[in-house]
C-alpha cells in the first residue's frame, strides 16, 4: 500500500461490459465511424518502435473465450492508428503458434525468403498504395521480431522461486511474463484477469479465492519492479471497467455499478501511498474529487510524460486529442 | 402417514418474519415457539415464531454462518465467518464461551441429532494449479466438538473450501462436501475416514469469462437409516456467473464400494438455481430442498424420498438458505433474504426473511 496511488472516486457512465471496457481501455466515447485507439496502442505509438523485436503491444490473455470481452477482442483495438499497433494477444488458450523456424530450414534460407517476400510485399503496398498491404507487412515485421523474442514468453525460462511467488495461477504467470517482458523493454504490456469478478453471484465464495491472488500478484509486481530499479520508469494500472454494487442481490452477488469504483496506479510520476477521492458512507457515490475516463488516461498520459491534450498527427483527419476536453490530470497522485 | 398422504402433502404459507439482514442458519427451539437465526450483520437472534419478534442474542465479528439449538438445554451454539464458535445461554442471555476453531471462516456447522457433538467446516479456496485447482488445505477443514464443554474431540482433512457438514441420524458418522463435489464420510468414534468420492454434479469451471471454480456442494443430509447420502448445490454451467445452473440434489449408497449413485433429482422437475439446503421431514417420508431460483417454477421442492419424485413445491421468492422442520413435522421454516435494498434517508429496509410454512 505504501507504493501504490488509489483512486476511490471513478465515476463513469456504461453499466455493461462491453461499453465499459471500451470506454476505459479508450478513454473517450466513440464518435463513430472514427474509433478512437485503446491506450495500449496510443503507447505503442508514443513509447514504441515500429521496427522492435519486441512487440509494442502485448495483451497477455487467460481467457479466449468471454461473452462481452470476447466480442470487445474481436473488435478495432488500434482504431485509426492502424492494425500495426494493434496488439500482440498471447496467453491462456491463444498460444503464440508458428514462431519456431521450421527444422529443415537453415537460417540463410530462411533470411533469404524472408528479403524476397519483403520485396515483393513491400513493392505491392507501394503500387497499390493499400494500408492493408500496409498493416499486414508490419505483421509480418511483428512475426519475424516474435520469433526472435518467444522465449520472453516462455515460462519455463523463469526461475523457479519467481513463479513460486506469483502462485500457480494463470493470472499470476501473466503477470510474471508481463515483468520479465516489461525487464527486456516491452513499452505497454495488458494482462487480463479473465472476468472472474464478475460476481452476479457467489460473491463472497469468488472473492475467497481473486482477493488473495490480486493482492500476492501487485504485491509481487510492484517489489519485484522496485527492486530492479524498474518502478521509477514504469506505470502499473490495475483497474476494470467498473465497480460493483454497494448492496447485495438475492444471490449473494454484486451487480455492475459504475457510478463509484475504484482502482489503483503504481509507479512512474505518481506520489507512492496515497489515496484520493471518497464516497459517501454507503459507497453509492464519489462525494469528494469525483473524475471520469477522461481525467483517469490524462492522469495517466502526465505519469508517463505524454502531453494529453497533444493532437493526432493524422493526414486528412478530423482533429481528436489523446484525451479530449482539456479533462484535468488527477493532481494529488501525480508526483 | 401413509403413502398416499406422502404424496399429498402441501405447504401452506403463513407468516413472513423480517429481519435485518440477511439470514445464513437457523434452528428451530424443540416447541417450535422460538427460532434462532443465524445473520450476515454477524448477529444470532432469537425470534418469536409467531410474532417475529426478535432479540440479540450475541454477535460474531464477521457473517453468523450457523446456529443449532442444543436439545433439553437452553444454549445455542453459532458459527461465524470470523472463523469462532459461541455458546449461549438463551434463558440467561449470557454468552458462556468462545472457541476459535479456524483461521478462516466457518462455512457451516451442524449438531449431532443427540445433541452432544457439534461440527463446523472451513477452507479457503486458494489458487493450486493453472487450472485453479483448490490448493490444499492448511489447517484441518472440519472439526467437532463436544457440544457441552467445547473441547475440540476430532479434526479431519479435506480439499477447500468445505461448505458442508451433516451428521447421521445414528450419530455415528458426519460427512462433509466441498466446491469441487467430493465427499467424505467419517465413524466419528474411530476417526477413520470410510467413504470418499467425487461428483461433477455441482461444481463448474467457467469456460468463458473465468477460469475458476465454483459452486460445490452446499448442503448434505443423511437418509433416516444412515445408509445413503443426499447432496445438494447447483449444477455446472457455461458461465459460472450466471447462477443457472440446473437445481440438483443426488443420493449415494455411501456404503458401498464407490459410493454409487443410486438417484438424483428428476429430469423435467427442476428449474435452473441454487439450493443451499436440505431437510428431511421428522416422518422420514419425504425431504426438502430449498435455496434460490434463478429459471423455473420454485425455490422449495419437496421430494419423496422412496421414488425421487417432486410432489410439491413453493417459490418464496428470493434466495433461501436453510430449510428446518419444527420437531412435530407440522411447520417448515425457510430462512434467507430478498435482495439487499438501497439505503432511503440512510435507512436500509429489513431484507433477510423467515417464512413458515403449515405442512398438511
Amino acid at each position: 500500500m505504501d507504493r501504490l496511488a488509489i483512486v476511490r472516486s471513478i465515476a463513469t457512465k456504461p453499466s455493461e461490459h462491453f461499453q465499459g471496457i471500451d470506454l476505459l481501455t479508450r478513454g473517450g466515447e466513440a464518435r463513430l465511424p472514427f474509433v478512437r485507439p485503446v491506450l495500449g496502442s496510443v503507447l505503442a505509438q508514443q513509447l514504441g518502435q515500429l521496427d522492435s523485436a519486441i512487440p509494442n503491444f502485448i495483451f497477455l490473455d487467460p481467457c479466449p473465450e468471454g461473452n462481452e470481452f470476447k466480442a470487445f477482442k474481436a473488435g478495432n483495438w488500434a482504431g485509426w492508428l492502424g492494425a500495426k499497433y494493434g496488439p500482440v494477444r498471447s496467453g491462456g488458450d491463444y498460444g503464440i503458434p508458428d514462431v519456431n523456424r521450421v527444422a529443415d530450414l537453415s537460417a540463410a534460407d530462411q533470411g533469404d525468403r524472408e528479403a524476397l517476400r519483403r520485396f515483393l510485399a513491400k513493392k505491392y503496398e507501394n503500387e497499390r498504395k493499400s494500408a492493408a498491404a500496409g498493416s499486414q507487412n508490419a505483421v509480418f515485421e511483428r512475426v519475424k521480431g516474435l520469433m526472435s523474442c518467444a522465449p520472453l514468453f516462455d515460462l519455463e525460462t523463469l526461475p523457479q522461486a519467481d513463479r513460486a511467488k506469483y502462485g500457480p495461477g494463470t493470472f499470476g504467470n501473466h503477470a510474471l511474463i508481463a515483468r520479465n517482458l516489461v525487464e527486456h523493454g516491452a513499452p505497454f504490456v495488458m494482462v487480463a484477469n479473465g472476468m472472474p469478478w464478475d460476481c452476479h453471484v457467489l460473491n463472497h465464495e469468488t472473492h475467497q479465492m481473486l482477493v488473495p491472488e490480486l493482492d500476492r500478484v501487485i504485491y509481487h509486481l510492484v517489489t519485484d519492479l522496485e527492486e530492479r530499479g524498474l518502478l521509477d520508469k514504469t506505470l502499473i494500472i490495475a483497474m476494470g471497467e467498473f465497480g460493483r454494487s454497494p448492496w447485495l442481490n438475492a444471490s449473494h452477488g454484486r451487480e455492475h455499478y459504475p457510478n463509484a469504483w475504484s482502482m489503483a496506479m503504481a509507479g512512474c510520476g505518481l506520489k507512492r501511498g496515497v489515496v484520493t477521492g471518497k464516497t459517501d458512507a454507503d459507497g453509492y457515490e464519489p462525494i469528494e474529487n469525483a473524475v471520469n475516463e477522461k481525467n483517469l488516461f490524462a492522469t495517466i498520459f502526465s505519469a508517463l510524460g505524454i502531453d494529453p491534450y497533444s493532437e493526432y498527427d493524422i493526414p486528412n483527419f478530423p482533429t481528436f486529442h489523446l484525451v479530449e476536453d482539456k479533462a484535468a490530470a488527477i493532481r494529488q497522485i501525480l508526483a | 402417514m401413509k403413502e398416499s398422504e406422502i404424496l399429498a402433502v402441501k405447504a401452506e404459507p403463513g407468516k413472513v418474519h423480517k429481519l435485518a439482514t440477511a439470514v445464513l442458519g437457523l434452528d428451530v427451539s424443540a416447541d417450535a415457539k422460538q427460532l434462532y437465526a443465524a445473520c450476515m450483520d454477524g448477529g444470532i437472534y432469537q425470534v418469536d415464531a409467531e410474532s417475529g419478534a426478535s432479540k440479540l442474542l450475541t454477535k460474531h465479528e464477521s457473517y453468523a454462518s450457523g446456529v443449532c439449538a442444543v436439545p433439553g438445554s437452553s444454549v445455542v451454539i453459532s458459527s461465524g465467518y470470523d472463523g469462532v464458535l459461541q455458546w449461549h445461554d438463551v434463558s440467561t442471555n449470557q454468552t458462556i464461551r468462545k472457541v476459535t476453531a479456524h483461521k478462516f471462516w466457518s462455512w457451516q456447522s451442524a449438531l449431532s441429532p443427540d445433541g452432544k457433538l457439534f461440527a463446523s467446516v472451513t477452507g479457503q479456496y486458494m489458487v493450486g494449479s493453472a487450472k485453479y485447482d483448490p490448493a490444499p488445505e492448511t489447517e484441518p477443514s472440519v472439526k467437532i466438538f463436544d457440544a457441552k464443554s467445547g473441547e475440540q474431540l476430532h479434526e479431519f482433512s479435506h480439499v477447500p473450501s468445505v461448505q458442508a457438514v451433516t451428521f447421521s441420524p445414528d450419530n455415528q458418522y458426519v460427512a462433509a462436501g466441498n466446491l469441487m463435489g467430493e465427499i467424505r464420510v467419517w465413524e466419528i468414534a474411530s476417526g477413520k475416514m470410510l467413504a470418499s468420492w467425487t461428483t461433477s454434479a455441482f461444481t463448474s469451471w467457467g469456460i468463458i469469462k473465468s477460469h475458476c471454480y465454483q459452486g460445490g456442494i452446499f448442503s448434505l443430509a443423511f437418509s433416516p437409516d444412515s445408509q445413503s447420502i443426499l447432496a445438494a448445490g447447483m449444477g455446472p454451467m457455461r458461465d459460472p456467473m450466471s447462477g443457472n445452473g440446473k437445481q440438483t440434489w443426488q443420493k449415494f449408497a455411501w456404503r458401498k464400494a464407490n459410493a454409487p449413485k443410486i438417484d438424483e433429482i428428476h429430469d423435467g422437475e427442476h428449474g435452473g438455481g441454487h439450493p443451499e439446503s436440505l431437510a428431511y421431514h421428522p416422518s422420514k417420508k419425504f425431504f426438502v430442498m430449498a435455496g434460490r431460483l434463478a429459471q423455473g417454477k420454485w425455490n422449495t421442492g419437496f421430494f419423496d424420498d422412496g421414488s425421487g419424485g417432486l410432489i410439491h413445491s413453493v417459490d418464496t421468492k428470493g434466495r433461501l438458505t436453510k430449510a428446518v422442520f419444527s420437531g412435530d413435522g407440522k411447520k417448515l421454516f425457510l430462512a434467507g433474504a430478498v435482495g439487499q435494498p438501497k439505503a432511503k434517508d440512510g435507512i436500509y429496509a429489513d431484507f433477510g426473511r423467515v417464512f413458515v410454512y403449515g405442512i398438511v
